[in-house]
């Protein structure tokens, strides 16, 4: 379907910056287990039994065997994670591919050491990251898991050929950046089990991007006998999945490759020897289909095509429910926000009064209640609630009265309180499900207090994007699903990201003060400095309003009853194999 | 041209036997059972457009997010839809909708197709050639794809909508015009007026094309059909108008799929208008023709 | 014969190249990048000029129009911009699921419309022929897409007799050899998973079928009709011959070439039907890919898709005019 940023990963800034200033390994603070590495029970990529609060019902003793059919949103786009950045293959391919580090499962937030046996020792300038290996792991091929296999994973990546680059490896290139210029400086190995990585400037989201999977670790051999490095990914065996289990998406991970059908589907099959015995898959094979409509997708669950869809559609929630061989899964903490957003070179979008009017106007609950299934929770924030550093700002809620207020002391004259509403025409995105009843809702409240609206529509991908980013829209609705969940990746890299000193062409909006509170949050070495440069940031932000964020979305799951042991995340970093079937 | 000062006998008879064919046919048409129905349905469908302000209930856009999806009441005849608003009045302001853009969409086909059309059936030889060419190009594509390709190029909008539609139309009618003028060009009553020296211009005018515009009469009627449902399936692969607050029946039908379960009643009333106007098209489409050509009456 | 075709096949080639140009110019137009629908939200201006030089997009439209079509002639078309996957081999997968669904949609027009028309051809004006009437009526008055989700909801969701979608179910494992589902099932030897790849096919093939099975009944009611009161039919009646014999040998015989024509003209309608049937049943066909292409502004799917569209209309009408003139060996290939 639609090719967007990747659902995943993330962690509390306070980690890495809490590790940098004590020269010490990270500690996440929600994890206490972790801050002795060594000694650690085996903290696995499995999820243990402790109930997280979106894992399904585990009843009973897990039964093993069954094939779970998953309904997705869309196609796999590459068999190798490292050249695609969609949400669907990341989906499929983190049960097959592991990295050194990962999440806890059902959580957004909480390191743990995968290949790695603990988290890294970090030196005192926040610059060398020292892992140490698990021992005995294999890859699906055979091959063993040693030192100079993850290095060789990473320079992969870091001296990729040209044509791979931006097109296809995002997310290199968003975290290090390539060849002399990236920031990852080296990577070495000093013995089999030991990779030391040198950054060149101290990165405050690298550690939590690693947990995506396009930094996990693949078998070199597979890689090079698959070709996988060919500026052509079409001619490459390797990405686009040919030859079967050890010849495409070769990990270490508890599911294996087997086969892939464009456009029909993807199966990947059990790992009876995965290396964390606790965590061997209960399920014989999991077989993913891609489905453009959500429609299709709730009535193939119904039928009994499917026995799990991904994400479903906020108004199919109370269906589901009331299906008593279904059921709804919810996914706890948010990982996005969808807004109504400005660009403020257009008139009268360049007045605050008029801004703060717009604000007052809308009826958020009204929205969640029709378009989220209550789902959602209103905005207060550029970024979900739940983030590190995230603070309430006390932004305008519904309040008419207050709003046509606001617009006579602007002074704007009535013939000019028109405004040019853009809406993407053909997406459902989890922060805005239905993004045209979204836009007639929020055009009644506008028309209400006195704006009048022309609407405008383009294609998700015929247009819509791209005429937004490079400032053709006065107002639209569009939102953001967090790569990582860390303020940077939403008030930085979705949002107010400078070119140079300047503002970027999309919100137009930057006052210099912001771009200092944002420089000094990403260099803070110690949690108090990027707490308050944090807070500043957003105080900017809160009395400027350069747009209205409107709610953090929750998007649900659903599976038939008998599928046990799931445990959600809002970021979709969800592993299959505590997954079984009570049949 | 058309100064007709003294008609020459055989144009005479020809103008008369026209009028006699349109009154044959127009009586016929009152016989047939069926396309009495299908004007009915149209003339229901008209009327409903123009007086929708005075007789729906409601405003088209009129409601709150709180009245939403309500079932049909006495209240609201046919619910309320996603947005709160009243559905029967919707759909009574959708006939305006779809009354327009059905017309002029196959008004702006039939032109187009008329024209060209007209042109290779007229000159022959090789601008015949050529344009009939071009028409296969056109018909070779499937027209929905046509539809979604000029809808893409050109940006959502009714205009564009209706250009799209007639665009996959106007090959067609300039099919069947060029065809029917093919056919008439050697029948005697053309002959004759070219034997007592008629200008090629005027045989085309006065004899060839009113004699061939029946068939495309018919084939325009039955496009309205055709238009209506062509745009609803546009609305159903999300090219509908850009204000999605336009009543128009496919948009209303198409995002109510995502309600089926919830609310089936929003999708079966303009299901209904749409089926049942694209019904009244076809039975005075069928009508028409069987009225005006008596062969294929049986 | 043989010289007929070889015209026809020759008159075809300016037809595809003077579509390949005007879809070439077309497309290009087309407002929207497809770097930047490649690129999705991560797109900068700086990440889409250098996307569209790797695409050579950025090269005069002239240029890429001459490497295109170099590239056509070569028998290759191209690979998708979106996952840059050669189209050929996608084009293996999806062509024989259009092919499958449109052969079961004219299977169940032609097998179901052809009785009923002969049938409301015998009892012309009795109630009978009003209920076919009635029926042809709906077929070309409802929308596919309205069709098509009211037999979905009635018979997979509700009644859950029959799969809501796809090809076959996923749960089956088949080697996949010709990717025509109903051919790799038999040839696999697995009948449980030949008899789901039917109904997987039945609700898509009727929804898709619903037009042509109208149109079909129509002709075959009238041509039928035209033909019992032709001399012939009523010398063999006078004969003494069984009405079996009438309508086998001398009304069907001749009532089959407007059926023959008609059933031709429909298969263009069929593929753009298949547009809108692959949608609504994730049907993984050529149709579904070329609506997502054009929204992706993937040029050379779109263009490589729609250029085999007009190919097997043109061969589909060729196919006809033979068959047509095998029929009534009266006309002449003039």
């Amino acid at each position: 379907m639609v090719k967007h940023r990747l659902l995943a990963a993330g962690a509390v800034m306070a980690i890495v910056v809490a590790a940098c200033s004590q020269g010490a390994s990270p500690s996440p603070s929600a994890e206490p287990a972790t801050q002795a590495p060594a000694t650690q029970a085996p903290a696995t990529g499995a999820p243990s039994a402790t109930a997280a609060p979106s894992e399904t019902a585990a009843a009973g003793t897990p039964k093993d065997g069954g094939t779970l059919i998953v309904g997705l949103p869309g196609d796999m786009v590459l068999a190798d994670p490292t050249l695609v950045s969609d949400s669907n293959s990341s989906y499929i391919q983190q049960n097959v591919i592991q990295g050194l580090v990962g999440l806890k499962p059902g959580t957004m937030d909480t390191l743990i050491p995968v290949l790695a046996e603990s988290l890294p020792t970090v030196s005192s300038d926040g610059l060398t990251y020292t892992f140490k290996l698990r021992q005995g792991i294999m890859f699906h091929d055979g091959t063993p898991l040693d030192a100079a296999a993850v290095v060789y994973n990473y320079e992969r990546q870091k001296n990729a050929p040209e044509a791979l680059r931006d097109a296809y490896n995002y997310y290199f290139g968003a975290v290090f950046g390539w060849a002399d210029k990236s920031n990852l400086k080296s990577i070495t190995a000093p013995d089999a089990s030991t990779v030391v990585m040198t950054l060149g400037t101290p990165q405050s989201t690298f550690l939590l991007s690693q947990t995506l999977p396009q930094f996990g670790i693949q078998s070199p051999t597979a890689l090079k006998a698959g070709d996988a490095d060919n500026p052509d990914p079409s001619k490459s065996p390797y990405a686009q999945g040919q030859g079967g289990t050890g010849k495409s998406m070769v990990g270490t991970g508890p599911f294996m490759y087997k086969e892939w059908v464009p456009n029909d589907h993807v199966t990947i099959v059990k790992n009876p020897s995965y290396w964390d015995a606790a965590g061997v898959a209960h399920l014989d094979a999991i077989t993913y289909k891609p489905y453009a409509d959500q429609t299709a997708e709730l009535n193939a669950l119904q039928a009994g095509d499917i026995d799990f869809a991904q994400t479903i559609a906020p108004n199919d929630v109370a269906t589901v429910q009331g299906d008593p061989n279904l059921q709804v899964i919810d996914r706890g903490a948010s990982c996005n926000i969808g807004n109504l957003e400005m660009n403020l070179t257009y008139k009268p979008l360049d007045n605050l009064q008029i801004r703060q009017a717009i604000a007052y106007a809308l009826n958020k609950q009204s929205y969640i209640d029709a378009f989220y299934s209550g789902q959602a929770v209103p905005a207060d924030n550029y970024m979900p609630p739940g983030l590190a550093y995230y603070k309430p700002l006390g932004l305008p809620t519904y309040d008419p009265q207050k709003a046509k207020d606001l617009i006579a002391a602007s002074g704007v004259p009535a013939d000019q309180l028109k405004l040019t509403f853009y809406y993407p025409s053909d997406v459902a995105r989890p922060y805005m499900p239905d993004p045209k009843g979204l836009a007639e809702a929020i055009a009644r409240d506008l028309e209400a207090v006195g704006f009048t609206v022309e609407f405008k529509t383009e294609g998700w991908r015929t247009g819509y994007l791209a005429d937004e980013a490079v400032g053709k829209f006065p107002m639209w609705l569009l939102g953001w699903t967090c790569d990582w969940s860390a303020p940077d990746n939403f008030l930085i890299t979705a949002f107010f990201h400078f070119q140079g000193d300047k503002p970027n062409p999309e919100f137009a909006y930057g006052p210099p003060a912001l771009k200092t509170a944002f420089d000094s949050a990403m260099a803070a070495t110690t949690d108090a400095a990027a707490a308050t440069a944090w807070g500043q940031a957003q105080d900017i932000l809160a009395a400027d309003l350069p747009f209205v964020p409107l709610v953090s979305s929750k998007p649900p799951a659903a599976a038939k009853a008998d599928v046990k042991g799931f445990v959600g995340a809002g970021n979709l970093e969800e592993l299959m194999n505590s997954v079984w079937l009570d049949r | 041209m058309a100064t007709i000062t003294a008609p020459t006998t055989a144009a005479r008879a020809d103008a008369r036997a026209s009028r006699g064919l349109w009154r044959d046919a127009f009586r016929r048409l009152m016989r047939n059972g069926p396309a009495l129905v299908g004007l009915v349905l149209i003339a229901v469908f008209i009327i409903t457009a123009i007086l929708a302000p005075f007789i729906a209930p409601y405003g088209p856009l009129e409601g709150s997010l709180a009245d939403r999806l309500q079932p049909p009441s006495a209240v609201h005849l046919m619910g309320t839809d996603l947005q709160g608003r009243d559905e029967f009045s919707r759909i009574l302001y959708g006939a305006q909708v779809s009354l327009f853009v059905g017309v002029f969409s196959v008004i702006m086909g039939v032109t187009m197709g008329g024209i060209l059309g007209a042109t290779a059936g007229a000159t022959g030889g090789r601008v015949d050639n050529i344009l009939m060419r071009v028409v296969d190009v056109m018909l070779a594509v499937p027209g929905i794809l046509l539809a979604i390709g000029i809808v893409a190029w050109l940006g959502r909008g009714l205009p564009q909508i209706m250009l799209a539609v007639a665009a996959t139309n106007a090959p067609i009618f300039a099919r069947i015009l060029r065809g029917s003028l093919l056919a008439n060009r050697e029948v005697d009553y053309v002959n004759a007026s070219r034997s007592i020296g008629a200008g090629r211009m005027r045989i085309l005018m006065r004899h060839m094309l009113p004699n061939s515009l029946t068939a495309l009469i018919v084939a325009a009627t039955l496009a309205l059909a055709t238009a209506i449902i062509d745009v609803a399936g546009l609305g159903f692969l999300g090219l509908g108008p850009p204000d999605p607050r336009t009543p128009e029946w496919g948009t209303m039908l198409t995002d109510a799929t995502k309600f089926l379960r919830q609310a089936p009643y929003l999708i079966l009333f303009p299901g209904l208008a749409i089926v049942i106007s694209a019904i009244g098209f076809n039975l005075l489409g069928d009508g028409l023709r069987e009225s005006l050509d008596p062969r294929l009456k049986r | 014969m043989a010289k007929y075709i070889v015209r026809r096949l020759l008159g075809a080639i300016p037809v595809l190249f003077g579509l390949s140009i005007i879809l070439f110019a077309f497309i290009h137009m087309l407002p929207g990048d497809p770097a930047a629908a490649l690129l999705g939200q991560h797109a900068t201006p700086e990440l889409t000029a250098q996307i569209r030089e790797q695409l050579g997009l950025d090269k005069p439209l002239w240029q890429q129009y001459i490497n295109y079509l170099g590239q056509l002639l070569q028998g290759d078309l191209g690979k998708s911009i979106i996952n840059n996957r050669p189209i050929i081999d996608e084009f293996l997968i999806r062509f024989p699921g259009t092919i499958e669904l449109t052969i079961g949609a004219l299977i169940f027009a032609v097998g179901l419309g052809i009785p009923l028309g002969r049938f409301a051809a015998r009892h012309v004006q009795g109630a009978g022929d009003g209920m076919v009437t009635v029926i042809s009526l709906l077929g070309v008055s409802i929308p596919i897409f309205v069709l098509g989700l009211t037999l979905q909801y009635i018979f997979a969701v509700q009644l859950r007799i029959l799969p809501t979608s796809g090809r076959l179910d996923p749960r089956i494992q088949l080697e996949y050899q010709t990717n025509f589902v109903l051919i790799d099932t038999l040839l696999a030897g697995d009948l449980g998973a030949f008899v789901d790849g039917i109904r997987h096919l039945i609700l898509p093939a009727i929804a898709l079928g619903s037009i042509p099975l109208a149109i079909i009944t129509r002709i075959t009611r009238a041509s039928v009709l035209d033909v019992t009161n032709e001399d012939y039919v009523r010398t063999a009646r006078a004969k003494g011959l069984t009405e079996r014999r009438v309508d086998g040998r001398h009304i069907m015989r001749n009532a089959w070439l407007p059926v023959v024509t008609v059933i031709g003209l429909q298969v263009g309608g069929l593929l753009a039907g298949a547009v809108i049937t692959e949608t609504i049943f994730s049907w993984n066909g050529v149709g579904r890919w070329t609506v997502e292409a054009i929204q992706d502004h993937d040029y050379f799917v779109v263009q490589s898709t729609i250029l085999i569209f007009a190919v097997i209309f043109l061969i589909v009408n060729l196919i006809v005019d033979i068959g047509y003139a095998f029929l009534n060996p009266r006309i002449r290939y003039a």
